[in-house]
């Protein structure tokens, strides 16, 4: 929590003018030092999940039909078409996230004259920024909505096996998640308030590359979850 | 405020000219005040855990004791692994990485100073969360190791795993943090010319330790979260009738676990690698292979955790494998011991109280080492495991390798951050008493342990051969509170009646050495630039190292540092008369740090089913914690 | 530096301690010792652990004697040579991470063959006892012969024993010092540990321990092994899978007609003599009789266990609850798989998951609370008037001192 904390917009780290070794910002440093051990932490919950795979004794199980002793039907619970549309979701923020690093470094050129539309949207920042977090919020609801339908089929995270590790697997993402979208927003506040400019590439960048990260290891989580049964 | 160009004085070395209230220790950002900091308390827990460890001993005396309870004994060992682990030698690791790696790589301080203040704040309160329980006979109970199923609500319905899980998802954040920050220091912080093969081998050794906690410390905090939300919220992931592998929480637990014993012992190592050359009047020898050596510990450490799980059943090929990895990792180990011999080799060596914990070091860990080869054969280690033999094995590498690189390091650098010597007399007494206690405790226990006696018993019955060891054991231990109780005395008194030491009592070769004892708050008035491994030694004694590679740093932005080549620094300033601008003191991480830790204590109204308490004090403590967090980012540093 | 003096000398001594003491661990004087050759598995390990111990102290010699004489020999003295000033020395690096490299490979080949040999499966023909774990005792089954029993395990000499290893609560470990390595009882895992007593062995008893943290009693959970002959076994066998019934003492041959009217007459009653083998008590050696001490606050008129009357003990423990938790095969009513079998108590040597001797003084104690005898022991308290940590209070309904030495008369005759 703490390299994303630090991280998120303000200077706990020696600013430029300090002598580095690297020549390299102090907190981009930090954000890869945290993302690494990020990986471990979800490497974790996701062998987690592979090593509990198929060793549920009651259902609902996630790819499979399921009937209990009083001839109740569970059917297959996961439901990848609408996880499919969210994962599309998560993967334009990240399209947008980019384009918001691109726009924060490139607004202050000079727009050309005569120039079209997606230039000058390329230079807004704001716009960017809002439609990545909007995307992160889409997604989480997207969740949200997925946690809602399995409680009403009768999967909790005490139900079995699969229930535990799957909650707390996708829901430490959605956590994931939540804190990128407030972090993201912030970003925007700054923006809206004062301006992001050049001279704020790094704070967008090491956002960016939480985002991507957490982008990331959402696939990872779609294929092993959702996608190999 | 005045600046004292004599650095023999005794105000001087009491570092008068700064200010030394209480407020400005709880806000201080100070690398070299946090260190001291964590010196301080880390040594605190380490008398707490020592103080169990008599217990425990006093109970196991004599067969069939009654001197405490079986409920209690499990109490104590329990509470003696943890502290000892999490708030004695890692703390106290930490202690020097936050005292001297800003000193050796000749940076004026820590990557983040608000962040490392934090770590302190949250190691704190959390050790105090996680030791006050056993006042109340509530402490955590089902062994530092807190095997599942039996930490589970089932077999343990009370709060005292309650208060372990918490407690050490708290101490887990402290090291993190610091981890990144270390991490962040080193790569980035470096004075000009300091490349990554000019550092001290105690940079070296921290920083192949903070990758360690890095990618270590994931796996335990799920281990551990999977396991709050098993007791709070009713999850199955250890719960035996939904079907669970109890082999989880223990392949989890030990990924951890065993790069964690490379934590506690490469800043050890690393220390002992700084006072050998230095008393040897040599520099270290094959200072590459050293590091190689260092790297493929902590690499081989990951690969090598179900050496702990050999009596689990594993298979035969799987016990094979891992028996074949931990074998390797004896060959950079004994690498280590050799070269630290060949440091001394020709040398001319002073005994001092520091170079004797450092051969001590070398004699006693080559024992640990030997035994842990020992139990790297799964076979022969199915007649070891879980006895005292494991017990003997991993005190000789954590007591006599990490405790004894420890104490060489506080002897070896108390004139540098008091600016006063420690007394040599009482320091050789804590030394051959600490030096034979610790044989007579943990020698006996080879034996106990090869001759049947398993590990964790509260008590054990008479007539099984046992009685003779250990007695031994216990009075050793005695003689060790004796050792204990002199060093205790010694590093209280010397603070203010020590020789006075100066700037390099020792005749060290790194940059610490080169500024005023104890260091004046920004470090380094002008930052070095350096030119090899033994920056200090070219300077005063340039025959030492005329066989080594010299080039001045590249080129790379040396102006922009306005380093300077290594000089002795004996003027004192403030950082004001000289124009750098250092961090404001701030009492906000500590605010942070003590809402989280609210915000965890939250959680403990769970068991009570008291849901509504649980949640606000929770999602209060979240909310100042949040709070806090943005005034502190939004605050200028310096 | 008088002191310096002495530091060369500490290594050899602790050396010669170590030879003394190691040399001592033959004898009777360490009744655990894993330097056995008892057992296939114990040879097998022993030869590793020689090799083991032979590499360990080689290298132990050498590194501290090279240690020593570099301190002494490099020590500063006066007028002394000054330091030379070697940074390292590529050669030397290279010998000193091969030869340990090369002692290794010396250590890793027999491993690797001890592990697979050991982890085979269990030869055929192999006697199959099935371990549970439970916190804080062990239940022994003999699925060929149908025995269940608690705490004491017998096996005959010459035969593979192949100890089929479960838990029904924590983890738990199986440890037999002198015979062999210990294997883990995991929670929903079957986990296997085999060996064969040498024919040679003789008839002999053996301390067994719980070696897994299980919980507050832990220390408590022990068993004997019991190496007998094999026509004893068969013997012992076939006793204790047939149903219980009371065996009187001749002394009170007059309660036999009253218990007639409750139980079916057993057609065996007269036959006294077809008792099973038993381990005999009188070849006990020392070291395998408990000696836990009895808490004091705990107390109990050993006076009353002569009146002890087994018929109404039967009575009481139908009616008193302990058919709640225990099984007597041959009484339909004790039927519950929940605490120690008791169908044939009285041949076992202890009592308490191998924590006292089975005999009427510990076995009234026991009875009368056994909270207090063990540490967190899951038996109710039983005794009128002691306090149950569960109840937080006196025991109100329960069974009075004399109950109890009716109790202990029945279960004394379960033999």
């Amino acid at each position: 929590m703490s390299a994303h904390t630090t991280a998120a917009g303000h200077d706990d780290g020696h600013v430029h003018h300090h002598y580095t070794t690297t020549g390299l910002d102090n907190r981009k440093i930090a954000i890869w030092a945290f993302i690494g051990s990020e990986c471990m932490l979800f490497a974790s919950l996701i062998a987690t999940y592979l090593i509990y795979k198929g060793r549920s004794i009651v259902g609902p199980f996630p790819h499979t039909e399921y009937v209990n002793e009083a001839g109740q039907i569970f059917k297959p619970i996961l439901d990848i078409p609408v996880t499919s549309a969210s994962t599309f979701v998560l993967l334009m923020s990240s399209l947008f996230m980019v384009l918001a690093l691109q726009a924060v470094q490139i607004k202050h050129l000079p727009l050309p004259d005569g120039a079209g539309w997606w230039t000058r949207a390329q230079r807004s920042s704001q716009l960017w920024l809002f439609m990545t977090a909007s995307f992160g919020a889409i997604f989480l609801m997207f969740q949200a909505y997925e946690f809602t339908a399995f409680v009403h089929e009768g999967l909790t995270v005490k139900t079995n096996l699969f229930g535990s590790t799957f909650f707390t697997l996708t829901g430490f993402h959605g956590a994931h998640v939540t804190a990128g979208v407030l972090w993201l927003t912030s970003l925007l506040w700054i923006d809206r308030t004062r301006g992001l400019g050049p001279q704020d590439e790094l704070i967008v960048d090491i956002a960016a590359l939480y985002w991507h990260f957490v982008d990331v290891i959402w696939i990872v989580i779609f294929t092993l979850v959702y996608l190999i049964q | 405020m005045a600046s004292i160009a004599a650095p023999t004085t005794a105000a001087y070395a009491s570092g008068e000219n700064e200010n030394t209230g209480i407020w400005s220790w709880i806000t201080t950002v100070d690398h070299k005040r946090i260190g001291t900091l964590y010196l301080w308390t880390a040594l605190f827990f380490f008398l707490v855990g020592g103080f169990e460890a008599v217990l425990i001993r006093t109970q196991l005396m004599r067969p069939n004791m009654g001197f405490v309870s079986a409920e209690t004994y499990n109490q104590l060992f329990t509470m003696h692994g943890t502290t000892m682990v999490f708030l004695a030698i890692m703390p106290l690791s930490a202690a020097f990485f936050n005292y001297l790696i800003p000193l050796q790589i000749g940076a004026r301080d820590v990557a983040f100073p608000r962040l490392n203040a934090f770590s302190y704040w949250v190691y704190l309160l959390g050790g105090i969360f996680i030791t006050l329980p056993i006042l109340f006979k509530l402490a955590p109970n089902g062994g530092w190791f807190g095997y599942a199923p039996l930490t589970t609500n089932r077999f343990s319905p009370g709060p005292n795993i309650d208060f372990w899980v918490l407690g050490l998802q708290i101490l887990g954040i402290s090291s993190l943090a610091a981890a990144f920050n270390f991490i962040t220091t080193i790569i980035n912080m470096r004075a000009p010319g300091m490349s990554l093969m000019r550092m001290p081998m105690f940079t070296w050794m921290s920083f192949v330790v903070q990758f360690l906690v890095v990618l270590a410390f994931p796996p335990i905090t799920i281990a551990l979260f999977f396991l709050l939300m098993d007791r709070f919220f009713g999850t199955t992931f250890y719960a035996i009738a939904a079907g669970a592998d109890p082999l989880l929480w223990q392949h989890l637990f030990w990924v951890f676990g065993h790069p964690e014993v490379y934590i506690l012992i490469l800043p050890a190592f690393g220390l002992v690698s700084e006072v050998l050359p230095t008393f040897s009047k040599k520099p270290l020898f094959g200072y590459n292979v050293m590091v190689y050596s260092g790297i493929m510990i902590g690499f081989l450490g990951f690969g090598v955790w179900a050496h702990h799980m050999f009596a689990v059943g594993m298979g035969a090929v799987a016990d094979s494998i891992f028996s074949l990895m931990t074998m390797l990792i004896g060959i950079p180990t004994g690498v280590k011991i050799f070269n630290w011999i060949a440091t001394m080799w020709s040398g001319e060596i002073r005994f001092t109280v520091p170079m004797k914990f450092a051969i001590a070091l070398i004699a006693l860990f080559t024992i640990g080492g030997i035994s842990g080869v020992m139990h790297s054969s799964p076979p022969a280690d199915l007649q070891q495991t879980d006895t005292y033999f494991v017990v003997a094995h991993f005190h000789y590498v954590l007591f006599g390798g990490s405790i004894r690189g420890i104490f060489a390091g506080i002897s070896f650098y108390y004139p540098k951050m008091t600016g006063r010597h420690l007394d040599e007399s009482l320091g050789n007494w804590h030394f051959w008493l600490n030096f034979i206690g610790m044989n007579l405790t943990f020698f006996p226990m080879h034996f106990s342990g090869l001759l049947g006696m398993s590990r964790r018993i509260y008590t054990y019955d008479a007539g099984q051969g046992w009685d003779l060891f250990n007695m031994m054991a216990t009075w050793g231990t005695y003689l060790l509170v004796v050792a204990t109780a002199i060093f205790v005395w010694n590093f209280v008194r010397s603070r203010t009646r020590g020789a006075i030491a100066g700037n390099d009592p020792w005749g060290g070769a790194t940059l610490e050495w080169s500024i005023p004892s104890p260091p004046p708050e920004y470090n380094f008035a002008q930052i070095p630039e350096v030119t090899s491994r033994y920056p200090l030694w070219d300077l005063k004694a340039p025959e030492k190292t005329a066989g080594i590679d010299h080039s001045h740093a590249d080129a790379m932005t040396i102006t922009d540092a306005h380093a300077v080549p290594v000089h002795e620094e004996t003027e004192r300033h403030t950082a004001k008369e000289l124009g750098i601008p250092m961090p404001y003191p701030t009492v906000k991480p500590l605010v942070v740090a003590f809402s989280m830790v609210v915000m965890f204590c939250g959680l403990l109204f769970l068991r009570n089913g008291m849901f509504a308490v649980a949640m606000t004090i929770t999602i209060g403590g979240g909310a100042a914690m949040v709070a806090g967090l943005y005034s502190w980012l939004t605050a200028p540093l310096e | 530096m008088s002191m310096l003096r002495l530091r060369p000398a500490a290594p050899a001594l602790l050396i010669a301690v170590a030879l003394l003491t190691l040399s001592a661990c033959g004898g009777t004087e360490y009744p655990n010792s894993t330097f056995n050759h008892t057992t296939d598995l114990n040879t097998a390990i022993d030869d590793l652990w020689g090799r083991l111990l032979f590499w360990g102290t080689i290298v132990f010699v050498v590194v501290e004697a090279a240690l020593v004489y570099t301190i002494f020999r490099f020590r500063k003295r006066p007028g002394g040579p000054a330091a030379k000033q070697i940074h390292g020395n590529v050669a030397l690096e290279i010998t000193w991470t091969a030869v340990p490299a090369l002692i290794l490979v010396l250590i890793a080949i027999p491993t690797v063959k001890t592990i697979f040999e050991t982890q085979a499966p269990a030869p055929a023909g192999a006697l199959v006892v099935e371990v549970t774990g439970n916190q804080w005792w062990w239940e022994f089954k003999y699925p060929e012969y149908g025995i269940t029993t608690a705490n004491e395990v017998y096996i005959p000499v010459g035969r593979t024993a192949n100890f089929v290893l479960r838990t029904k609560d924590v983890l738990h470990s199986f440890w037999i010092p002198q015979m062999g390595g210990k294997r883990d009882l995991i929670t929903n895992k079957t986990n296997n540990l085999w060996f064969t007593p040498n024919v040679d062995l003789g008839t002999n008893a053996w301390n067994g321990f719980c070696v897994e943290y299980c919980g507050a009693s832990h220390a408590n959970m022990k068993f004997r092994l019991f190496t007998v002959q094999p026509d004893e076994f068969e013997s012992w066998a076939q006793h204790q899978a047939s149903v219980a019934v009371p065996h009187r003492t001749p002394a009170a041959p007059a309660t036999v007609t009253t218990a007639s009217n409750r139980q079916p007459p057993a057609p065996t009653a007269p036959a006294e003599p077809t008792l099973g083998y038993v381990f005999p008590a009188a070849d006990l050696p020392d070291h395998v009789i408990p000696k836990t001490p009895v808490p004091a606050r705990l107390t109990y008129d050993d006076a009353l266990l002569a009146n002890g009357d087994p018929v109404a003990g039967q009575q009481s423990f139908m009616m008193g609850g302990c058919i709640g938790c225990h099984a007597i095969n041959g009484n339909p009513m004790a039927m519950s798989p929940i605490g120690p079998n008791l169908t044939h108590f009285a041949s076992r040597h202890t009592l308490g998951g191998g924590l006292f001797p089975n005999d009427d003084h510990h076995l009234a104690r026991w009875i009368k609370n056994a909270k207090a005898m063990k540490p967190g022991a899951l038996m109710n308290t039983i005794g009128i008037g002691e306090y149950d940590p569960i109840l937080k209070g006196p025991v109100t309904a329960g069974l009075t001192d004399a109950q109890i030495a009716d109790v202990v008369a029945y279960l004394r005759s379960l033999k």
